[in-house]
């Protein structure tokens, strides 16, 4: 049986080509206008940046699709691109770049400007991602997709939006689109720094397996399957990984299968429907105090609390089809997900325990928290992109709704050296409904400008109920004392002074609407380089635990700018695209990191300034991309900047591959070089102080021989002690005769060098 | 056009922006300084060696030969306990902006400042308070066999005169034996070893000193030394019982928590 998944459909309706006249320019340029007057720059009338696509090849190929063939028949294989929202738009390619060495799917971000992943929670826990001045923590700021299906988890207690990329398995990402920004009305909840969809498919064809075996005990496992008579949309793959990792505890082990089959719908359309499962456990080291690794109290590398770690699983399946009906493409996705993950994190040791009236007397017990989430999503999204022609130009209009809803069980305890819950501090049950709405219109008045924005609505419910909302009493009853309890069956009576009887949960609802506008100006290109102008607002909802009855669901908005250049082009053989950005991005409610709580709490408003700077240049024998980004983030009543959150970051991604002047049994090697090189300068931490930078060089070398090859691949190659996150605040892990009480210095330590060796071998590919 | 303009400004605001990343600050500072603890400053240089000689309330003429304290930790605060406010809490995390963690026994006697075993730490922030640990273990440990006194000396009122001598630990001796079953809590063995709130106003800076002055007089304030009973019939010293009775005993245990006039910090740059 054979699948092309190809399709041929024309976006033009011929009876609305060629009706220019000035009037039909003014009704176009109206709307635009319009959208454009209700997207402000972030603080006001303030400048926004810029334009298009992300690798030369994309570039060129968007440039195609938006400038010059609107006439022309257009191919489509799999699903139809989004159009470019400007230049931070960044469709990535991974391409050659895949040989730079990544230690999972998030890695793949690094592509894209001014992003820094740290992870201080261990293998399992997601990835902190930095971006554009923005702590984006697990992924609170920046919205997720694999394939469409959305992964931040609303309402995960222990960080809102938390997103675990671990269950992608990075050889099936075929690109990755990234959106630095809120610009692009189909971006939804969580795009307050932006969002990143990564593509999902595998170019290699046939039967791959591969194994990787290296420092800390480390093996990988590896099955990848892609039918050689379908397309790259259709395969399946599962891997196995185990490692001890480095220092003290920091072991992992994870299982994860994904798999898509791609079909062809009619003439014009295709359907997907894949599954995915995931599965892990790991080891935690979290952090330890410089001032102890100093005196050599604990090892760079070392533990406070061994048990540290978590669980994590995650299962979805999903299923979309596109198809074509007259002028307007249709797509409708379905999507079901079932996530679960336990964290246990101490990051304050001995501190937070304290003694409370009501409680009897009792020591430090120690501040490990038991955190879990359990979870199930079901979610649809659907669109209509009309394409019609007039003015000569192709002009679009998009209508579409994305709908999710959430059931989010999370609990948070205290648990004790015995290992016993001495604590309860939170346990809901929520309920949260989202329902977005949009329209996005691509007018083109001239060749050389095109207009595209529209505005999202979306509505936020929440129905949570609070088995713990009552947690404290100033008179407690002595005839029956509530001592140790965490959740009380009594509350104060001011009637009559004393307490009186109440269950101890409470039920809590609450519902909003935010409506974002957002627009793109596109000028050009002119001899390769295209001017771009992108305004948007994007919010955030908030976690469950902020949720008051009847009180407004108090959103974080942002409102973001940007202005840019961006140039693309073939220069000979060799694709070159690059892009100067300008930006600044406000958000009105802001949430940082506590390590006391645990997770990120509410604090006020900040705002982000910078400049962007990326480079691409794709040859016949290399491929070559670097990027650089400068922020300055501040609180807006201070001025104060936000901490932990680095302002200057420069990424560089290398590949070169060639063939060898060596041949066995007749048939020639190939050999390939990769680098990836990160800097991220000092950044600021609470208490005027700066972290140490980061360095890290990463490395590969890889000799492919028929269907075989072997690989050499070196982490943190120059072997530089780092510390990949960094942090101020006081704990107490009893390393000193009395508590420190007051702030000081703690880390996560970086990766030492690693050395991985990869075989691979690939069966009946193409 | 304004608008245009408006938004040209805006751009050159985001230029410097970009040019200015990499300054700044988040406010405060991380400072380490040196800590010592001493006698009143007031003391004749050669105290320990001769004797501290004063009149307490009771009308006891006092020559105290030995005062020497155990100071577990000090700890200075950003904010004052609210007056007549809840019960006790050992410690609130986040109030804190100096601490010398590493204890050390200080010779009240002597006015020569005595150098903690262990550099402080704090922020650069205001404090208004401060505490001073009395605890030889954990703070929150049930039991603490640690001597955090010693006293000894003569007296003399009318005819009357001794020499006494005593000890004080802070342990399940000072267990508060009035407990209310609705709050077993409210009153912690760990409140029983923190003297606070002890007025100050100091803003700590790198490199510079804090010092601890005790006064071992006002310790034996309102001790009426006459209560003791003679160690033997023979002798004319007196100990001073390492619990609540007699009220002299409570009384110097009093003292020594005393959150005015007992002990007073002092920075030096």
């Amino acid at each position: 049986m054979k699948f092309n998944t190809s399709s041929k459909f024309r976006f033009i309706n011929p009876s609305i080509v060629r009706r220019s006249s000035v009037l039909s320019r003014i009704l176009l340029l109206a709307p635009a206008a319009f959208a454009l007057a209700f997207a402000q720059p972030a603080r006001g009338d303030e400048p926004p940046p810029e334009p298009p696509p992300s690798d030369a090849k994309g570039a060129k190929e968007k440039e195609a699709d938006d400038h010059q063939h609107e006439d022309a028949t257009v191919t489509v294989r799999g699903r139809v691109p989004a159009p470019s929202r400007g230049a931070s738009d960044f469709n990535l390619r991974v391409g050659e770049l895949s040989r730079v060495p990544r230690q999972n799917a998030a890695d793949l971000l690094k592509l894209a400007p001014g992003i820094l992943l740290t992870n201080k929670g261990g293998d399992g826990h997601a990835e902190q991602v930095f971006l554009r001045g923005f702590d984006a923590r697990e992924g609170q700021d920046i919205e997720f997709t694999a394939g469409g299906v959305p992964i931040n988890e609303a309402g995960n207690l222990h960080g809102n939006g938390y997103a675990d990329l671990h269950f992608i398995i990075p050889e099936l990402v075929e690109g990755l689109r990234v959106i630095e920004g809120p610009f692009d009305p189909r971006q939804g909840n969580f795009a307050v720094a932006g969002s990143a969809a990564y593509d999902l498919g595998l170019t290699r064809r046939g039967l791959t397996a591969k194994y990787t075996h290296g420092s800390f005990a480390t093996r990988r496992m590896l099955l990848l399957w892609g039918p050689t008579r379908e397309s790259t949309h259709t395969f399946a793959g599962a891997e196995l990984f185990d490692t001890d990792g480095f220092g003290q505890n920091r072991g992992a082990k994870r299982g994860s299968a994904m798999g898509q089959y791609e079909g062809r719908l009619g003439r014009n359309g295709s359907w997907r429907i894949g599954a995915q499962a995931y599965t892990s456990q790991y080891k935690s080291a979290g952090v330890v105090r410089a001032d102890d690794v100093a005196s050599e109290r604990i090892g760079f590398y070392d533990t406070y609390d061994r048990r540290q770690g978590g669980d994590s699983s995650r299962y979805s399946v999903w299923g979309d089809i596109e198809t074509k009906s007259g002028d307007t493409l249709l797509k409708q996705q379905l999507f079901f997900i079932m996530r679960d993950m336990r964290l246990r994190e101490n990051f304050t040791g001995f501190l937070l325990d304290v003694q409370q009236a009501q409680q009897n007397p009792h020591v430090q017990r120690g501040d490990l928290l038991d955190l879990h989430v359990d979870s199930q999503t079901l979610g649809a999204r659907g669109s209509a992109r009309w394409r019609t022609k007039a003015l000569d130009q192709t002009q679009e209009l998009e209508l579409g709704y994305f709908a999710r809803a959430d059931r989010t069980a999370s609990s948070q305890h205290r648990i004790d050296q015995s290992g016993a819950p001495y604590l309860t501090e939170t346990d809901l049950d929520s309920r949260l409904g989202n329902i977005g709405i949009y329209g996005d219109a691509g007018l083109r008045p001239f060749s050389w400008l095109t207009f595209r924005g529209g505005a999202r609505g979306d509505i936020f419910t929440y129905d949570v109920l609070d088995a713990c909302a009552q947690r404290s009493v100033r008179k407690p009853s002595a005839a029956n004392p509530p001592g140790d309890q965490s959740c009380l069956s009594q509350q104060d009576d001011p009637a009559t002074g004393g307490v009186r009887y109440r269950e101890p949960h409470d039920r809590r609802g609450t519902a909003s609407i935010a409506v974002m506008p957002r627009g793109s100006v596109l000028i050009g290109p002119f001899t390769g380089f295209t001017a771009s102008v992108s305004l948007g607002k994007g919010i955030r909802s908030i976690d469950p635990v902020y949720i008051n009855q009847d009180l407004p669901t108090p959103f974080a908005n942002v409102e973001a700018g940007e202005l840019g250049v961006s140039y693309a082009r073939g220069v000979g053989d060799v694709e070159l695209m690059a892009r100067s950005i300008f930006f600044q991005t406000h958000v009105d409610r802001d949430l940082i990191f506590s390590e006391t709580a645990g997770r990120a709490t509410l604090a006020n408003g900040t705002t982000r300034t910078g400049w962007v700077g990326a480079v691409r240049a794709t040859g016949p024998w290399f491929d070559q991309a670097a990027n650089v980004t400068f922020v300055r983030s501040t609180f807006d009543d201070t001025h104060l900047l936000v901490p932990y959150v680095p302002d200057v970051v420069v990424r560089s991604d290398t590949a070169i591959h060639h063939e060898l002047p060596f041949r066995a049994d007749g048939e020639k090697l190939t050999g390939a070089l990769a680098s990836g090189i990160t800097y991220v300068g000092r950044r600021a931490l609470p208490f005027g102080q700066r972290s140490d930078e980061i360095f890290t060089v990463d490395a590969s070398a890889s000799v492919a021989w028929r269907m075989f090859e072997v690989a050499l691949v070196a982490t943190n190659l120059l072997d530089r002690r780092y510390r990949l996150s960094e942090f101020n605040y006081a704990s107490d892990f009893r390393t000193a005769q009395q508590p420190t009480l007051v702030p000081g210095r703690h880390f996560a330590a970086g990766a030492p060098r690693g050395l991985f060796l990869t075989l691979t071998a690939t069966l009946g590919g193409t | 056009m304004a608008k245009l303009t408006t938004r040209v400004v805006a751009l050159a605001v985001a230029l410097a922006g970009a040019a200015s990343a990499c300054t700044g600050t988040t406010g405060s500072e991380i400072v380490s300084f040196e800590a010592f603890a001493s006698g009143p400053a007031d003391l004749p240089p050669d105290t320990a060696t001769r004797g501290l000689s004063f009149t307490n309330g009771s009308g006891w003429s006092i020559t105290l030969t030995r005062a020497r304290l155990h100071i577990g930790a000090v700890y200075l605060n950003r904010s004052a306990p609210i007056s007549g406010g809840q019960e006790r809490q050992c410690f609130l995390p986040g109030i804190y902006v100096a601490q010398v963690t590493t204890g050390m026994d200080v010779d009240a006697l002597s006015p020569a400042l005595q150098r903690f075993p262990a550099p402080g730490s704090g922020t650069a922030d205001h404090a208004v308070t401060g505490e001073v640990w009395l605890t030889g273990g954990r703070i929150d440990e049930p039991e603490d066999r640690r001597t955090i006194a010693d006293v000894a000396g003569t007296a003399t009122r009318g005819g009357e005169s001794m020499r006494f001598e005593g000890t004080v630990t802070i342990g399940t001796n000072r267990k508060n034996r009035d407990v209310d079953p609705a709050r077993p809590g409210a009153k912690p063995l760990c409140a029983e070893r923190i003297v606070s709130p002890i007025a100050t106003s100091i803003t700590p800076t790198n490199g510079g000193a804090l010092v601890v002055r005790v006064d071992p007089r006002a310790w034996f304030a309102n001790v009426d030394l006459g209560e003791l009973e003679p160690v033997s019939s023979e002798s004319d010293l007196r100990r001073i019982p390492d619990e609540a009775e007699p009220p002299a005993a409570d009384n110097l245990y009093r003292g020594l928590r005393g959150a005015t006039g007992v002990y007073r910090f002092e920075w030096i740059d």
